[in-house]
């Protein structure tokens, strides 16, 4: 008898309890989408009052936002395995806006010097092709840090006179630091690398994001973001998302 | 039975929390199409299998936690579902230190985006494992102790009547 009375009141302990979490759950959960869902970003808010590192048309209905280091291997895989496909299928037929951020992170040596010689290649209008070539021979410059040779190589020689005139006042910087040119102030210094403010805005930005690590990427959809995600992801995984998103 | 709701509730929020709406906006077959699609990039960034693996892993997991978690919960099998839930904890556990020791910066996906995968991450997924194991335990320990007095009043009655 005091055995059923027992069953009976974990029974009705437990029908409580599920009650209760069902009820809770939703609501914490919710405590943490506010916490972690980053503020609803409209498309057209991306800021691009800087050098644009972009591919595709701006009205694209999907913007994917790429926080990068042209000298770290996850970004070249990411690249070469995931954004050449999209580039070549999404971008080209309109659907997605592929946004360029550099990241460049202190422990890679020439990912500064990289990502001022992609900026000065934007303002030529070659910035696919350089950043392709760099990322087709990361494992090359990353050694001996020759990242002007594949510049070169991207583009004709009379852009390419152009983009190394720019360069000329870049000094090298120190190992993936932001260059002592560009004041902490937030403003380049008077006679510094024209590019590093560029560099510099991206990076502020990524910290709001908080880029942790290198690729990192977001989506904007109909004034919704997705992300951030960080790591290497497959085409097919990425297309099958891509699809979803456009599909609702 | 503290220890199984919290095991349960492990697995409701992470099952919650992988089907959500990832931007804001109301739930809706889409918004659960888009959750998962999303959870597969997550699952496919840890490099460890194949993409329609990886895609067939995002689809099933969530449904599977919210299933074991309501499981665990009921009390049903108890014995059986906590060890269930060991193995699933265990797997999770060794696959996150595998891409920790790898050097693979990346989310890890298992309560939502946004989590990074660092010491922090392991830290808790180690606790969570203590607690399954735990559970697991204490369900084989209330079971025996439910049988030993069921055995004993049987063994009384075949003395009686062998009397």
């Amino acid at each position: 008898m005091e055995l059923r009375r027992a069953a009976k009141g974990w029974r009705a302990a437990g029908i409580v309890i599920i009650a209760a979490i069902l009820v809770a759950i939703p609501a914490l959960a919710t405590k943490q989408t506010a916490k972690h869902t980053p503020p609803v970003t409209k498309t057209a808010a991306v800021p691009d009052e800087y050098i644009v590192k972009a591919i595709g048309s701006k009205s694209a209905p999907v913007t994917m936002e790429v926080f990068s280091d042209y000298q770290c291997p996850s970004c070249g895989s990411l690249y070469e395995q995931t954004l050449k496909p999209l580039i070549a299928d999404y971008v080209a037929s309109g659907k997605v806006y592929l946004v360029h951020r550099d990241f460049p992170l202190p422990l890679h040596k020439y990912g500064y010097e990289a990502a001022r010689w992609v900026n000065a290649a934007a303002l030529v209008g070659k910035y696919p092709e350089v950043e392709a070539a760099l990322y087709d021979n990361q494992a090359a410059w990353s050694v001996d840090g020759n990242i002007q040779k594949y510049v070169a190589a991207a583009m004709s020689p009379v852009d390419f006179k152009r983009v190394d005139k720019m360069m000329e006042v870049c000094p090298p910087p120190a190992a993936g630091v932001s260059p002592a040119s560009y004041s902490q102030t937030g403003k380049p210094a008077a006679h510094g690398c024209p590019f590093d403010a560029s560099i510099e805005k991206d990076k502020a930005l990524g910290n709001t994001v908080p880029v942790s690590a290198t690729p990192t990427f977001r989506f904007y959809y109909k004034g919704k973001t997705y992300g951030p995600m960080s790591g290497v992801v497959s085409w097919p995984i990425m297309k099958q998302f891509l699809d979803q998103v456009i599909s609702q | 039975m503290i220890g199984r709701i919290g095991l349960a509730g492990i697995f409701l929020v992470a099952a919650y929390a992988k089907l959500k709406p990832q931007a804001p906006g109301p739930w809706s077959a889409g918004s659960v199409k888009t959750s998962l699609s999303m959870f597969a990039m997550q699952v496919d960034s840890f490099q460890l299998l194949s993409s329609s693996s990886a895609d067939l892993v995002a689809h099933t997991l969530p449904f599977f936690e919210l299933f074991l978690g309501l499981w665990i919960l009921s009390g049903i099998a108890l014995r059986l579902s906590s060890v269930v839930s060991t193995l699933l904890l265990g797997g999770f556990f060794a696959t996150l230190i595998r891409t920790y020791l790898m050097g693979l910066e990346i989310n890890c996906g298992c309560f939502g985006p946004g989590e990074r995968l660092g010491p922090k991450r392991l830290a808790l997924e180690s606790l969570m494992v203590v607690l399954s194991l735990a559970v697991t335990a204490g369900a084989f320990i209330v079971a025996r102790r439910k049988s030993v007095p069921a055995e004993s009043a049987t063994s009384a009655v075949g003395l009686e009547q062998a009397r």
